[in-house]
């Protein structure tokens, strides 16, 4: 393959990664306009790098690191920025004690249709935004985009460990934020949460 | 066979993957016999799933793709293609 041809055919590989790369962007700097610019920023520095891209590697997570590193030295995220107290303090399996019964309420919808309609998209978003960069960026990757630990600990140079622990704790404080959303709304009712006769 | 304490223990990474496959196996057995672990799995698998589901939806900027396709060019990379 020429350069040419190798240009061209990477090009077009990393255009199909632009709506994750979008959606990822957005919950990152929480602003379409500012979530444009940075994957524009990311596409830009590929371009460039392209030279030290081995083809056959993995191009997606070579992407989401240049757009991760992109976004932590534009914005000065800081990675360490503890969680909230409250929120680094939530007990194992919040959510299912809460709404386990709930889920499992309503007799003529599959498990999978009750758990989307617990929560809006927007309450999705929200409670992933809310997190601290150091929790929010670990759980984007695993949760929303199915990296493996290594890929993560990779694109943000941090030993596994770091990253199964910022998931744990990300997880949780989380699953406590969609919780108060759903008692905001009035989900958390008592008599659902009774088990069924 | 894996008991309760240690079934939960393992959930994040089951669910991530990320077990070595005897554990997963387990882990498994476990759950087959233990209604109480395999509720807890199930829901987290699907809450697991709605996030993913919710989170990736947010509709493109107008033009956005367009524009991206600008960010591939030979002025990008600084040369001069008039030189």
């Amino acid at each position: 393959m020429t350069t040419t041809e190798a240009r061209e055919t990477f090009s077009e590989d990393a255009m199909q990664y632009a709506p994750q790369l979008f959606s990822t962007a957005l919950r990152m700097t929480r602003n379409r306009s500012d979530a444009e610019d940075l994957v524009q920023e990311t596409f830009i520095k590929a371009w460039r790098a392209f030279d030290s891209y081995q083809q056959g590697t993995n191009l997606r997570a070579w992407l989401f690191r240049i757009m991760t590193n992109t976004y932590i030295n534009k914005y000065n995220a800081q990675l360490r920025k503890p969680l909230e107290t409250e929120l680094d303090e939530v007990e194992e399996l919040f959510l299912f004690k809460r709404l386990g019964a709930f889920d499992q309420s309503k007799i003529n919808q599959s498990a999978e249709d009750q758990m989307l309609e617990l929560f809006t998209d927007e309450e999705v978003k929200n409670a992933i935004e809310e997190l601290p960069d150091g929790f929010r960026i670990p759980l984007l990757m695993s949760d929303v985009e199915g990296f493996s630990y290594k890929e993560i600990a990779e694109i943000l140079d941090v030993p596994i460990g770091t990253v199964m622990s910022r998931l744990h704790r990300g997880r949780k404080a989380m699953q406590k934020m969609l919780y108060d959303y759903a008692k905001d709304r009035g989900l958390v009712n008592e008599s659902l949460l009774e088990p069924q006769e | 066979m894996a008991d309760c304490q240690e079934t939960l223990k393992e959930l994040e990474r089951f669910l991530d993957s990320e077990l070595p496959k005897d554990r997963s196996e387990q882990i498994l057995s476990h759950l087959k016999i233990c209604s109480d672990c395999q509720g807890a799995f199930e829901f987290h698998a699907e809450l697991r799933a709605a996030i993913r589901t919710k989170a990736q939806k947010d509709e493109l900027p107008e033009g956005f793709l367009d524009r991206l396709k600008g960010c591939f060019g030979d002025e990008i990379l600084g040369q001069d293609t008039n030189a």
